[in-house]
């Protein structure tokens, strides 16, 4: 307790990330009044347990990892760990064509409704980890903190989130066309 | 970090992610740069990635939290700050008071709008009540005798009141603190009854023209609620709602002139 982060209080360090915190338990829980619930059972356990706060880690990956695992005991939570995942599904070319041209490569990034839907059908596995990433802007370290996997997997989920979503937008703008 | 690149010459997809991550060495994204600077398929698929990685951030940001939701977390985590740091009334602190005002005021705008007022009320002042209880948070002004209370809100509030010379038997003034009630400035004054826990918000009556608290109980705390000619007084606690009523009537006698 005598470490110089630990004169920071709780307050500081997670009245900016509620806005963050209440995003993402949406993402999760994909509804309103459980997203809400998320967030306020997230930071009553994390006051509780801020004493255990390592000062050298990071405090939004550590109350990240803390929402996360108060969804997966939720309802919502354990109905959606039903939901099967392989890790190293060979979906996914994973050479690349040489000579690619730039109609297949530049898709068409300024259509938010596609990437919104896009981003609505990636699997909940994929989806979190690329959140995690793109808007937390968390570093892979602390994203293998959350989400409790070796940095490789994070690595390799990023990865193919990206081209999960590069493919679905391809097709949707095929389909436009 | 990652595996060089492919056998053809090319990034993989998990180095391509590295790189745009900002996650390689620094040794290893100077290789790639170079690689980038000759290859133009590659550095088409670095710009694309790039997008995508931007987009998929705008795209992911539309959940915006509730105001009510922002004032309530608010509320539960400043009382705490006082008790983790031990300050006296702070600028910081006043600061985030303005922000958990501007919050509940927000969040009381959009409540009038709906017809359930008086409920969000008193889910309001539970919440409050709740916040002034949690984990030992001690009040802005600590002090048992009313000589020092009293004074304390002066130039805080747009109002005066005053304290009984007598509480009623095993009724003990603990001491105050700011609040904020419906978007009003509100004196928050705490009592303890036989060890319970009351807040009691003493805000103008002439300002809340429009909500009407009910007296009743939520969530297994009493509300009781109480009216003079210049305020509105309404107290919250998990005592006896009879000890609650002789608190109230001792709080609307002093305020009456003698």
């Amino acid at each position: 307790m005598s470490s110089p982060f630990h004169s920071a209080s709780f307050e500081q360090l997670a009245l900016p990330l509620l806005p963050s915190l209440y995003s993402h338990a949406f993402w999760l829980s994909r509804n309103q009044a459980d997203a809400e619930d998320l967030v306020q059972e997230a930071i009553s356990k994390a006051l509780r347990a801020f004493d255990s706060f390592q000062a050298d880690t990071n405090f939004k990956a550590w109350i990240f990892r803390i929402l996360r695992n108060t969804f997966l005991t939720s309802r919502t939570g354990i109905a959606a760990s039903r939901t099967v995942f392989l890790e190293d599904r060979p979906d996914l070319p994973d050479t690349i064509d040489a000579n690619p041209t730039p109609e297949e490569h530049l898709i068409r990034l300024d259509n938010q409704a596609a990437i919104n839907r896009a981003l609505d059908d990636l699997h909940p596995h994929l989806r979190e980890v690329l959140l995690l990433c793109d808007v937390e802007e968390l570093k892979y370290k602390d994203i293998a903190l959350v989400l409790d996997v070796p940095l490789g997997t994070v690595m390799s989920r990023i990865s193919r989130a990206r081209r999960t979503l590069h493919q679905q937008l391809k097709q949707q703008l095929g389909e436009s066309l | 970090m990652t595996q060089t690149t492919q056998g053809n010459g090319h990034l993989g997809p998990d180095q391509l992610s590295a790189f745009i991550d900002g996650e390689l060495s620094s040794s290893e994204a100077e290789e790639i740069q170079q690689h980038l600077a000759d290859c133009h398929p590659c550095a088409l698929r670095v710009l694309t990635a790039t997008q995508l990685k931007a987009a998929t951030a705008r795209a992911a940001q539309r959940f915006a939290a509730p105001p009510e939701l922002l004032a309530r977390l608010t509320a539960q985590l400043r009382p705490q700050e006082s008790k983790k740091t031990a300050r006296i009334f702070s600028f910081r602190s006043v600061a985030w008071a303005a922000v958990a005002a501007a919050l509940v005021l927000a969040a009381s705008l959009i409540g009038w709008r709906q017809t359930r007022q008086a409920s969000t009320l008193s889910a309001e002042l539970l919440d409050q009540h709740l916040a002034a209880l949690s984990s030992g948070a001690s009040p802005e002004v600590i002090s048992t005798d009313r000589h020092t209370v009293k004074p304390w809100f002066q130039g805080k509030l747009p109002f005066s009141f005053n304290l009984p010379d007598v509480l009623p038997a095993e009724t003990t003034l603990k001491g105050g603190d700011l609040a904020y009630l419906n978007g009003q400035p509100a004196a928050l004054l705490l009592f303890t009854i036989h060890k319970h826990e009351v807040s009691v918000f003493l805000i103008q009556r002439s300002a809340s023209p429009m909500v009407t608290v009910l007296s009743g109980t939520q969530s297994g705390f009493a509300i009781r609620h109480a009216m003079t000619n210049e305020l509105r007084i309404i107290a919250v606690s998990d005592v006896n709602p009879a000890d609650l009523d002789l608190l109230i009537s001792a709080l609307v006698e002093a305020q009456t002139p003698r």
